[in-house]
């Protein structure tokens, strides 16, 4: 960030990328995108490019981990060397360890984990191309790929995040706009029950402002959702019709 | 409201969280959850209102995730033999394979009615076994292979490690002519995995 930045957005209010400040980014959602998890989804959010893949229930092991009332989730959330500009070193960072954490306990929620006592559910989450909000892409793409393995789900999880940049809060920041803006708020909803999962905040916001971006949020959070819900349709309703 | 009646309509698309209907107009059955009164759909599938019986379900379009239960056939490798038990590694439970694996335990008065010698003339470390669930006390699958059709599905030479073949209620190597015994299923080495 050494050069001059122009403005985040311009006099006709739009933004780097030509989006109206309460615009998602084009959204690609595929479900089943690999064959051999037991669930999986890929999503393309803008610029962003990531995988996740779940595996189980299944047996846990050191068997010590294993909880006697509930099955364990297990999220490694990770970046690939080639995902950001310069290269990042495979080896999993302080900040993909939080966010790990961060993916996990989002997801929790939604998941009956008591149905499978004693087991663990794997679920893998890989940022092949990274471009600001990867967070939130994760969670909605892991959510599709819990449901696609199967595993009973109180709601889906979307995610989205709002920001301010420039002085004006916006929707689903980009990698710039992360970096240069003065703040950035995650939020992650499930949509019917109208419940919160994830609520984060970086940088600085008035109460006002607070609550602007995070209702900004969740309005996203609802777009998403129902692309989440055409991408699960689109794999199983084609299904349905080969099997016929 | 046009958002009501669609609601009525059995066989719709529903996801994980869809609203089905209230505990009052119908009992849920499977694949739904209740919270609050209200019955949602907890997987990927069609849901199936009964009007009659006033029961409500969701038929799951995804293979539903499983673990092994009382009563459910599974499919394992044997992993290690000891005089009165043998530890199984099962990998498919029905038909659904797994990604992981389940430990189970095939202990010697499970094997079947008569008297058996030695647990190492049911099975060996390698084979394939067919068995039923029959407890999973103390956190462990209890296997027993009592029926005709459970038993030892495809069975491994212990000397050369080629795959046996029954002859007369006896295992023959084929390749160096050793002779075992197992406890074999109705349709040892017929069976797909």
């Amino acid at each position: 960030m050494s050069q001059k930045l122009e403005k985040l957005i311009d006099k006709k209010g739009l933004r780097l990328d030509g989006r109206k400040p309460d615009e998602l980014r084009p959204i690609k959602i595929e479900v089943g995108a690999l064959s051999n998890a037991d669930g999986s989804a890929y999503i393309q959010q803008g610029k962003n490019k990531i995988l996740a893949a779940v595996y189980g229930p299944k047996e846990l092991h050191p068997k010590h981990l294993a909880l006697p009332d509930r099955m364990v989730l297990r999220c490694r959330y990770h970046m690939a060397p080639f995902s950001v500009q310069e290269r990042k070193s495979p080896a999993p960072s302080r900040r993909e360890i939080e966010l790990s954490k961060v993916i996990r306990e989002s997801l929790e929620p939604s998941i009956f984990i008591e149905y499978y006592p004693r087991t663990s559910i794997d679920l893998f989450i890989e940022v092949l191309q990274a471009d600001g909000g990867t967070r939130c892409a994760s969670i909605t793409a892991a959510s599709l790929a819990l449901a696609d393995a199967g595993i009973p789900m109180r709601d889906l999880v979307a995610a989205c995040a709002a920001g301010k940049v420039d002085g004006t809060i916006v929707l689903d920041l980009m990698d710039t706009e992360d970096k240069v803006g003065t703040a950035d708020v995650p939020v992650a909803l499930m949509p019917n029950l109208n419940a919160i999962t994830l609520l984060q905040m970086d940088g600085i916001l008035t109460l006002e402002e607070f609550e602007k971006a995070v209702n900004l949020a969740l309005e996203g959070c609802r777009k998403i959702y129902t692309m989440q819900k055409e991408a699960l349709k689109a794999k199983y309703i084609a299904v349905k019709e080969v099997e016929e | 409201m046009s958002s009501r009646s669609s609601e009525r309509k059995s066989g719709r698309f529903v996801l994980p969280g869809e609203r089905l209907g209230v505990i009052e107009e119908f009992i849920p059955d499977a694949g739904t959850y209740v919270k609050d009164g209200v019955i949602y759909s907890k997987v990927v599938g069609r849901a199936l209102l009964d009007l009659l019986n006033k029961r409500v379900s969701v038929y799951s379009l995804v293979h539903v995730a499983r673990v092994p239960k009382v009563g459910s056939i599974v499919l394992g490798q044997v992993s290690n033999v000891q005089t009165q038990n043998a530890g199984v590694r099962i990998f498919k439970i029905g038909k659904m394979l797994l990604s992981g694996f389940f430990t189970g335990i095939l202990h010697i008065s499970d094997v079947q009615l008569r008297y058996v010698e030695s647990m190492f003339d049911v099975c060996k470390p390698g084979d394939i076994i067919r068995a039923e669930v029959i407890s999973e006390k103390n956190r462990v699958y209890h296997l027993s292979t009592k029926d005709k059709d459970l038993g030892v599905v495809y069975a491994f030479c212990s000397r050369c490690g080629h795959m046996l073949e029954l002859r007369r209620q006896m295992m023959h190597c084929p390749r160096c002519g050793k002779i075992e015994k197992r406890k074999t299923a109705l349709d040892y080495g017929k069976g797909i995995i």
